[in-house]
């Protein structure tokens, strides 16, 4: 952590931030209630900003196929509503579905992706957005049985927002709710991302993560030391893919909602900002950036709803979020090629 | 060993994507029950509304630059354009004439812009002109959904929403509707053939042609082949990256306002979305890659792409009762093509690199 | 006649290394003017700033003074020194693959409709396609080659491109100077004398030229002066006449005093690795049908020209580069080159490319020693439940490496500091730690004092003599530095074009 530099796209966003607090203060809006929710989003956006590290590291870019792990566990959640699980059991059922079909569906992302090497983000893109459609038939044909997860009479397929009310809605976030105050720590949700975390942190502290780091760092380098770069490549991209479908189950537990369809189309960019934002420069990333990162972007996205229907108009929010979240991009793909790694 | 290696040949062959377009299109045809003219009209009214569009993807892809997802930059150019015609109320010919020069000039400026941005990112210029396009969306956004109506003054009222703020969804085009419309359209039966606009496409490729084969032209080719031999040929390959993009942009433009004149309604903040995507998806169809793209791609690949695209509701009703399935269909169709392209065209590179 | 070039007091340096120091060389129109100079002596930065190649303005420029026809010149980019009426002929064409021979030859130049010429200026005018191939088919006659224009460049033999490039610059009515990098490089006797004969008659039609090649002979017969280059000055000069190939060669090499020796031996015959025609494709640097036996305990120096296959060798050993042939190491057979397995068989290899595939720049010295042993051959693992997962056992790796931190005399603040903030000589050393680390019975090493400072070499290369006397470990050194392999090796191996020569013993040489 020392020598670390702060770069532009933390000051332009700590700036905002520090300009919308300001500003919602002066509004007299309730910052606690603010606090509270930015705590379990945290947890929620951050598990997918976190998923994005492996792939990272082992230099396979920024993970713009994030739509192939979420689908993953989509399919995992689904599976564990249609078969009526509930509470931790259902949760946990469905975190199980994830892990296996997230593997597999990791295991092809990887070996496309081994294929165009030095094009990962474009064809991760396009990998992703083909992806979806195709789904979107399994969604509809595919033969589920539980009522509640389906269209109503006259439709065909699941719905496209299920609700987990009867499941494991808030199940994370509820367990070991600690309150001070009026402020609400939801300690149970802190504990499974912490986790998360630590094994990130120890994985790359093994025999294979620090081979995954060399990979990233200098392919050659790690070919001339007998390294297999497909293999580590796949691993990492597969650790990635199952640790987005976990995001998502995550992610759906608090939001209260499955959605399915066209949902996961827009889900890869929010996430890839974050991380840039905390910090990552598209190559070797901590852990610290993107959890940094996740809070500064989530922050700004929360405090500027109620600020814009206050000050301005409503549609403001979304095009904002938008404008800067693709600047941020726009900014890591121009000052990332600058750094004379012409990769 | 021999299999693979003749497999392989077979599946980069340029004619492999065409083939899977026309034999998908024929079934899905068959199956939507869909009248052959009824079809055959539709197509050519894809050609002459999405042509120039995807005719505008041709040289970028020649300079090695790869797709051109940024033309969704020249098509908001010309519709700023018009926005500003139609806020000032400059009717008829002298209004098209108006916005073509606002949004050639506009086209000139940001396809600058992007030329500059993506001499930095050599290398990965696809993905930067995808971002590019999502990020002057939302600058395009702020303009006219939030600029017009509180910074920006507007004569013309009826554009603009009963909040006060912001333009309409939909904006009329009833001005500028009896000026080119339906010129030249003549009949040989049941099908429709508008001559004018075709010609007018033809006219587009032409240019774009012309282009290619001029001195510029080949220091283009050269540019796309190998960036480091042409700097030492005396190439300033920067700035021959930048002229393509203003080019691509410029035409983009043009090809939007062709778009937008055959549809006849002006959808402000819808119609410009997916123009990347459909046009990259249907020169690719025609048999280009990400390295290679010649005319004969574009054309063809217009009428392939769009044939599949049009038979695919309806075929998907009738054969699961779900109209959806065929929406669906498409979607995959248009993002696989993309993703297929840079699957196959990546693999060759890397086995001569 | 006056000179069409001055260089005067010209220097240049990247990052602080001096490469070219006072140059003063003119050449006269007319005049056939040869450079010669071992790698690495600056001929190539010379004719990157006469050509203007952006990667001089782009690492500081120059300083000196370059008049071109009485004219003070400072090219920003190749296209001012073009417009000048310089041209050259790269040692690596500069042929675009996807044109054709026509193309290629007119690229810049093309004839043009005058309609359109009229209409557009001369940038985008319409192609006379047809006029072009008739110009280029004639400057193909002049230059006696029958090809035809269609072709495309990436159909072509590499001789015949070679003429191509030639071709490109010959088709230019207004050439005054033409640089020629290496041309003779790729030609067989006939053709490289084919190419003798146009330049002598360009020469007669006052085009000056500037001829560089390691062929001293060729020098000898058609140059009108000769410059000698070492390490970036220039040592000598010499008119027609006067040129003799023994003193080029001398002043090429030049004396140094070196310290570093191994005393003569005897070697057993007993061969570790034997290459039966062997082959390596790796672009640039080809080996082709390499019939090799390495002695068990032996020094061997591997020498060629630059892209003549020896630095090739162990990267084909590690799967970096296709490779064909066989190959027996300690007696069997090695059916399949995988880095990982031979590298656990004891065979290793130390990149010439140190920067670029030695080290991992951004992580310390203690993480890049302990790599390879850890990845590998799971050393430095801490003993646990969970043994497989492989974390690291500071204690193992601290003594280790502090060990080897004294026994190189490796330079550093601590063993935590970056490699890339070490010298070069010292980044070596962590290379050559790393190797120790896994203690290879076979060793691969590649230019392995390129880039160190005089001192540090003699350190480097005592090193290598250690660890073969010490650990009887096989090394093979492949270098293009001729005097330090006679110092240090049994046996000197010469590669032409991929394949063995001649093996000297070094008192021969």
């Amino acid at each position: 952590m020392k020598n670390y530099r702060l770069k532009p796209p933390q000051i332009i966003i700590s700036a905002f931030l520090i300009l919308l607090i300001g500003l919602s203060y002066i509004l007299h809006m309730d910052l606690v209630v603010l606090l509270n929710e930015s705590m379990v989003k945290l947890v929620m956006n951050g598990v997918l900003v976190l998923s994005l590290i492996p792939m990272l590291n082992v230099g396979a870019g920024m993970n713009f196929g994030l739509p192939v792990g979420i689908i993953g566990g989509l399919i995992g959640m689904c599976l564990a509503v249609n078969y009526r699980m509930t509470g931790f059991y259902g949760f946990f059922m469905a975190i199980l579905f994830t892990l296996m079909i997230c593997t597999l569906l990791g295991w092809i992302y990887g070996l496309i992706l081994n294929r165009v090497k030095g094009r990962e983000e474009i064809a991760g893109i396009f990998i992703g957005f083909s992806f979806i459609p195709l789904m979107n038939y399994f969604w509809t044909l595919a033969p589920f049985q539980n009522r509640e997860m389906l269209y109503p009479i006259g439709g065909q397929g699941l719905r496209p927002k299920i609700s987990l009310e009867n499941y494991f809605n808030h199940i994370l976030d509820n367990y070991g709710l600690i309150s001070i105050g009026n402020i609400e720590i939801p300690v149970g949700l802190i504990a499974v991302f912490a986790i998360i975390c630590l094994f990130l942190y120890l994985y790359f502290r093994t025999k294979i993560g620090r081979a995954t780091i060399a990979v990233g760092e200098n392919e050659a380098f790690a070919k001339l030391s007998g390294i297999n770069i497909s293999q580590t490549r796949l691993i990492a991209i597969i650790i990635s893919t199952i640790i987005a479908g976990f995001g998502i189950c995550i992610y759906a537990q608090s939001y209260g909602f499955i959605q399915l369809y066209d949902e996961p189309l827009s889900m890869a960019f929010p996430a890839v900002s974050a991380i840039l934002i905390g910090g990552s420069t598209g190559k070797k990333t901590f852990i610290f950036e993107a959890i940094l990162g996740t809070y500064l972007l989530q922050s700004m996205y929360l405090l500027s709803v109620p600020i814009a229907n206050e000050i301005l108009v409503p549609e403001l929010t979304e095009i904002l979020r938008t404008f800067i979240t693709y600047g941020i991009i726009l900014y890591a793909l121009l000052v990332r090629e600058r750094r004379g790694i012409y990769s | 060993m021999r299999i693979k290696e003749e497999a392989s040949r077979l599946l980069d062959s340029e004619y492999m994507v065409p083939a899977i377009f026309i034999i998908l299109s024929y079934f899905a045809w068959q199956f939507s029950g869909l009248t052959g003219s009824f079809v055959f009209n539709q197509v050519v009214t894809r050609f002459i509304r999405d042509g120039i569009l995807v005719l505008s993807l041709i040289i970028p892809v020649v300079a090695g630059m790869g797709l051109n997802f940024a033309i969704t930059v020249g098509a908001m150019a010309i519709q700023t354009a018009l926005l500003i015609v139609i806020a000032y109320q400059v009717e008829g010919i002298k209004g098209i004439l108006l916005a073509i020069i606002i949004g050639v000039l506009l086209s000139l400026v940001l396809g600058y812009v992007i030329g500059r941005i993506l001499n930095r990112v050599k290398g990965k210029e696809m993905i930067t002109t995808i971002i590019i396009g999502f990020l002057f969306n939302s600058i395009y956004q702020l303009i006219f959904l939030v600029g017009f109506g509180t910074f920006i003054p507007v004569a013309n009222k009826e554009i603009i929403l009963t909040r006060g703020i912001g333009v309409r969804n939909t904006v009329d085009l009833g001005m500028y509707r009896n000026t080119i419309d339906k010129l030249g359209l003549f009949k040989i039966g049941e099908l429709e053939i508008p001559l004018f606009m075709i010609i007018i496409v033809l006219l587009f490729a032409a240019i774009i042609f012309y282009i290619l084969h001029t001195r510029f032209g080949q220091e283009v080719k050269a540019v796309g082949s190998n960036m480091q031999t042409s700097e030492i040929l005396g190439i300033n390959t920067d700035m021959i990256r930048i002229k393509v993009m203003i080019l691509s942009t410029i035409l983009a433009a043009f090809g939007q306002l062709a778009y937008l004149q055959n549809i006849g309604m002006f959808d402000v903040y819808t119609a410009h979305m997916n123009a990347d995507i459909i046009s990259c998806a249907a020169l690719l169809a025609g048999g280009a890659s990400i390295k290679k793209a010649r005319i004969r791609h574009a054309l063809m690949g217009i009428f392939l792409f769009h044939t599949l695209f049009i038979v695919s509701p309806q075929a998907g009703q009738n054969l699961f009762n779900n109209a959806a399935l065929g929406e669906y269909f498409r979607s995959f169709v248009a993002y696989g093509t993309i993703a297929l392209a840079l699957i196959i065209n990546i693999k060759n590179e890397n086995k001569f690199s | 006649m006056e000179n069409i070039l001055e260089i005067v007091n010209l220097n240049k340096s990247y990052n602080g290394i001096p490469a070219l120091s006072n140059i003063n060389l003119s050449v006269k129109a007319g005049e056939i003017h040869g450079i010669v100079g071992a790698n690495g002596s600056g001929k190539t930065t010379l004719m990157n700033i006469l050509f203007g190649n952006p990667i001089i303005h782009e690492t500081g420029g120059y300083q000196g003074q370059i008049s071109f026809r009485g004219n003070r010149v400072n090219f920003k980019n190749c296209a001012e020194a073009i417009r000048q009426g310089i041209g050259m002929v790269h040692q690596e064409f500069a042929l675009i693959p996807d044109m054709t021979v026509g193309e290629n030859i007119k690229l810049g130049r093309e004839n043009t409709h005058s309609l359109t010429d009229r209409l557009f200026g001369r940038k985008y005018s319409f192609i006379d396609r047809k006029q072009d191939y008739e110009n280029a088919g004639q400057t193909l006659r002049r230059l006696g080659i029958s090809v035809g224009v269609g072709i495309k460049i990436m159909n072509l033999s590499v001789n015949i491109r070679q003429f191509i490039e030639i071709a490109r610059e010959i088709d230019r009515s207004d050439l005054k100077l033409l640089i020629l990098d290496e041309p003779t490089a790729v030609l067989n006797k006939n053709d490289g004398l084919k190419l003798i004969e146009i330049l002598k008659d360009m020469s007669n039609h006052k085009i000056g030229i500037i001829f560089i090649s390691h062929r001293l002979e060729e020098v000898q017969y058609v140059c009108d002066k000769v410059s000698v280059l070492r390490d970036g000055k220039l040592v000598s000069q010499y008119a027609k006449g006067n040129i003799y190939v023994n003193n080029l060669a001398q002043d090429m090499i030049g004396h140094t005093i070196n310290k570093a020796a191994a005393e003569k031996r005897e070697m057993e015959n007993k061969p570790v690795i034997t290459f039966k025609d062997f082959s390596v494709k790796m672009p640039g640097e080809e080996v082709k049908n390499l019939n090799l036996s390495v002695y068990k305990g032996e020094i061997l120096g591997l020498t060629s020209l630059s892209g003549h296959g020896k630095l090739a060798l162990g990267y084909g050993m590690m799967d970096m580069y296709p490779v064909g042939g066989e190959v027996y190491y300690e007696n069997k057979k090695l059916v399949k080159m995988n880095a990982r397995t031979n590298i656990l068989k004891g065979m290793y290899v130390l990149p010439d490319d140190r920067q670029g595939l030695g080290i991992l720049a951004d992580q310390s010295l203690e993480s890049n020693i302990i790599f390879t042993g850890n990845q590998i051959k799971n050393m430095f693992i801490r003993d646990s439940a969970f043994n497989f997962l492989g974390f690291i056992d500071h204690h193992k790796t601290n003594f280790h490496v502090h060990k080897m931190m004294l026994d190189l005399d490796i330079k550093c603040t601590s063993i935590k500091q970056k490699v890339k903030e070490l010298s070069g000589g010292n980044q070596q050393k962590v290379c050559i730690a790393r190797a120790l680390t896994v203690d290879p019975k076979l060793l691969f090493v590649a230019e392995p004092t390129r880039g160190i400072d005089i001192s540090a070499k003699e350190k480097i290369l005592n090193m290598l003599i250690e660890i073969n006397r010490s650990r009887n470990t096989t090394i093979i050194i492949a270098s293009s530095e001729l005097d330090e392999l006679k110092r240090v090796c049994d046996r000197i191996a010469v590669m032409v074009e991929g394949k063995i020569f001649k093996i000297l013993s070094p008192e021969i040489l």
